[in-house]
């Protein structure tokens, strides 16, 4: 069974080489175009196929991706999900802001694919 | 940069061209109304995309630059302060900058210290500066250190740091995550040695998972001052928790005082992440073949150049190829067309399941659904050919910003009103308007609209406006670009035409054929020349490039209120609607565009005059007749024009009569080039397959125009 990765971000190049990255590394991957999509398509994903971990960008448009967290942490369902945030932003405002929220982890564009994936497997659920 | 990433290069660049639009769009906004926080976030998500994506892509420089932007953005998108006139400038030139930094990167072209951009880099930091000192707003060291050749840092000294970190118990809870820290570091320099003590770790028991008990010693080698190792762990770090102590930078590397760890496997940078590791094999990088080759004797270095060179521009050729053989489609279209072959599909399996058992009582039934089929066929090539269809915004778009920096040129206030920019064309039309648009819109600034004084005088308002406006007719698009100025003026161009020996003074001429001349090459009336326009050189190519798309310019003026220019343009180059028309046995097809009407004349209508040949007089005006059957050397039903059908066709404001047999009916056909598959032929715009399988040509009605003046000359 692989494992099911929920990549969000609003632009289409990044959310492909995200997924293209994880992919590779044999992760199943979903994606969602900004917060509300990603809620959406959560709540499709209930009963089966649950992202095990969830990777979001923070600058998008209707929901960004501190929002989202914070949405996140309030289902049941997904509460546990780890959530990393993949972002350009790397002020110690927005980190904290990112913490505050709930985010799992902090990482940063230009992404280093190799640290994705070491990261992910470190927070991956056993 | 890890991974193949390559094939996502077109989605970047498409993406990217999109994020410009928006930005530039975005930015006219902004100087109507500055407070537009809408907007402003939304320019501020385009140029941030651009910034993270780019580097993923080795666009460093791009991605430097568009970092600079956003740093100006930012303090505005939180109303720190507002966007000034100057600024939306500075934003504008830093758009043009920004989108020239992509096309060099869609080229392959390396732009590195390039002027331009390092002037505006400064400029946008010393507006920053100018504007209002923003407190904590440096930018992030990770976006330059992260980039594969990072911008030399302030301070020359290389200088070694011992980092002692011991972060506070609850640095998991606060979801940091160390390792990221570290890497953080190691990309300010070399990171020389990196220890974990793990003395403080309780008894398993005791242990708390959540918490951390560790601290690190690392030694870094960098240029960078030591502000920018705080900045990494500015988040991370509360006072206390971290001691950055600067070693002696000439001695040889000191080792932490702390013990080393009992595992040594503990080290938190792994052997892969180590940015060493880069560093080392940069170097170690196999011979490349022409290395090999030139070291071998088998190829001169010069010959290796020029080799590479060809390489090179094959690889961008291309390049530049790949981009345009792609396009984007809304997924709705789509999805409407799989719609459709499933209809086509249904009425197949009907079809075939009557002929199946087909009995002659059927026929109303096959009838009926061989119309079906022809509708399906029908909905379906109209539905394909929406494919190749662009909403005309996409030429538009770029208007707002001309008129914008000419009106600043030309030292006049204009408006822009755009409507009908929803408006579809082909894509290879949309392509072919934008520089004729654009040169009608610069002549409207130039010379349409008149300057602020002259306007008071006249009694009209201060601002000129412009008008351009897209809509459908009768199958065809128009274009009208429409200012309130001074209009033309007939008795200048007049002057004009006879100082250049166009006309004589004698002429008379029509209000339409005067304001043809100025489609004239080489005619102008400006009487000084600006770098606007007034050269000349223009109108004709606006003439010639409405021409080549089957497409019509037309001038309507009153003198001292209005100049409009119409273009009417097919909606699609590949399918006209034609008229069949038949001479003798054979079938010819007119575009239904250049018909502007079908007589049968009466024996006295048609007349010869010296020097003009035959011509037939319809309402007062004479026109000269071609007779079809003389040009294809056929044998015609009829060979007087009384019996016969006189077609009356327009094209570039002449007319021409041409006379057929009988007119069979109007159906759209598909264009084939007889050019490309024979050699051109005079008189024949093309070939088309009609419904009985026969090849049935298209008259090219500007041919026609120019064999009717042969031996005739006529003024204009």
């Amino acid at each position: 069974m692989s494992r099911v990765i929920l990549v969000v971000d609003d632009s289409p190049t990044m959310r492909g080489m995200v997924s293209h990255a994880l992919n590779e590394a044999g992760f199943e991957t979903k994606e969602a175009e900004n917060g509300k999509d990603a809620l959406i398509k959560l709540t499709t994903m209930m009963g089966e196929g649950k992202p095990d971990v969830i990777v979001t960008d923070v600058n998008m448009p209707e929901m960004d991706g501190i929002e989202l967290v914070k949405e996140i942490r309030k289902l049941s369902a997904f509460k546990h999900v780890p959530v990393l945030v993949l972002t350009t932003d790397n002020t110690d405002e927005k980190k904290e802001v990112g913490r505050a929220a709930g985010a799992t982890g902090w990482l940063v564009k230009p992404f280093d694919s190799e640290l994705i994936l070491k990261v992910i497997r470190k927070v991956l659920p056993q | 940069m890890n991974g193949d990433y390559s094939k996502f290069l077109q989605t970047f660049f498409e993406e990217v061209t999109e994020h410009l639009s928006v930005l530039e769009s975005g930015l006219l906004t902004l100087e109507q109304n500055p407070d537009d926080v809408e907007v402003l976030n939304r320019i501020f998500r385009s140029v941030h995309t651009i910034k993270g994506a780019g580097p993923m892509f080795g666009f460093t420089a791009m991605s430097r630059f568009a970092h600079k932007v956003e740093t100006l953005l930012d303090p505005l998108r939180n109303r720190k302060f507002s966007a000034t006139r100057q600024i939306i400038d500075l934003l504008l030139e830093s758009a043009d900058c920004l989108n020239m930094l992509v096309v060099a990167a869609k080229n392959g072209t390396v732009i590195d210290e390039n002027k331009t951009v390092l002037d505006l880099e400064a400029r946008l930091e010393t507006c920053m500066t100018v504007t209002a000192p923003v407190p904590g707003q440096k930018p992030a060291p990770s976006q330059s250190a992260a980039a594969p050749a990072p911008p030399a840092p302030v301070t020359s000294a290389r200088q070694t740091y011992q980092i002692n970190w011991t972060p506070g118990e609850d640095l998991f809870q606060r979801g940091l995550n160390p390792l990221k820290l570290f890497e953080e570091i190691g990309r300010l320099g070399t990171v020389t040695s990196c220890v974990l003590a793990t003395s403080h770790l309780p008894d398993l028991a005791d242990l708390d998972p959540e918490r951390c008990y560790l601290s690190w010693t690392c030694t870094l080698e960098t240029d960078y001052p030591r502000e920018d190792i705080e900045s990494v762990f500015e988040f991370a770090a509360s006072p206390g928790e971290l001691t950055i102590t600067a070693l002696s930078s000439s001695s040889p590397v000191a080792q932490p005082t702390q013990e080393p760890d009992p595992e040594p496997a503990h080290s938190v940078i792994d052997e892969e992440d180590d940015p060493r590791l880069a560093a080392v094999f940069f170097g170690q990088k196999p011979d490349s073949l022409g290395a090999i080759l030139v070291e071998q004797k088998s190829v001169t270095p010069a010959q290796l150049a020029k080799a590479l060179d060809r390489q090179e521009t094959i690889r961008a050729e291309s390049k530049e190829h790949k981009a345009e053989a792609s396009m984007r489609v809304d997924t709705e279209k789509v999805d409407k067309l799989v719609n459709l072959v499933g209809e086509l599909a249904i009425t197949q399996s009907m079809l075939s399941a009557l002929g199946g058992h087909f009995e002659i009582k059927y026929l109303p039934i096959l009838q009926e659904r061989l119309l079906q089929l022809e509708r399906n066929t029908q909905e379906i090539q109209e539905r394909v050919m929406g494919i190749r269809m662009l909403p005309i915004s996409t030429v538009f778009n770029r208007f707002p910003r001309l008129v914008r920096d000419l009106s600043a040129k030309v030292g006049k206030n204009i408006q822009l009103l755009i409507s009908g920019e929803e408006t579809e064309l082909d894509r290879s039309v949309i392509e072919s308007i934008g520089d004729p648009l654009t040169h009608l819109l610069r002549n409207a600034c130039a010379h349409g609209l008149e300057p602020p004084e002259e306007r008071v005088a006249a009694g009209k308002p201060e601002q000129g406006t412009i008008r351009l406006n897209a809509f459908h007719e009768g199958g065809k698009i128009c274009i009208t670009v429409e200012d309130d100025g001074r209009g033309l003026n007939r008795d200048k161009i007049l002057a004009k035409a006879i100082e250049q020996r166009i006309i004589t003074g004698n002429d008379t001429l029509s209000d339409d054929q005067v304001w043809a001349l100025i489609f004239r090459p080489g005619f102008s009336t400006a009487e000084k020349l600006t770098d606007v326009s007034g050269r000349g050189v223009g109108m004709d190519v606006v003439k010639r490039n409405i021409e080549a798309l089957n497409g019509i310019v037309s001038i309507k003026t009153v003198t001292g209120r209005r100049t409009i220019f119409t273009l009417k343009l097919p909606l699609t180059l590949a399918i006209i609607e034609g008229m069949t028309i038949r001479v003798g046995e054979d079938t010819y097809i007119v575009p239904l565009l250049s018909i502007l009407e079908s007589i049968q004349p009466k024996a006295d209508m048609v007349q010869n005059f010296i020097g003009k040949g035959e011509v037939v007089n319809v309402r007062g005006a004479f026109y000269p007749i071609v007779r079809l059957y003389e040009v294809f050397d056929l044998q015609p039903e009829h060979k007087n024009p009384a019996e016969a059908i006189l077609l009356i066709l327009e094209t570039e404001g002449e007319r021409v009569v041409v006379m057929v047999d009988e007119i069979v009916g109007q159906q759209q056909v598909v264009i084939k080039s007889i050019e490309e598959n024979f050699r051109k032929v005079d008189g024949v715009a093309g070939a088309t397959i009609l419904g009985d399988g026969t090849v049935g040509l298209i008259l090219d009605v500007r041919g026609l125009v120019k064999l009717a003046r042969q031996g005739q000359e006529i003024a204009v």
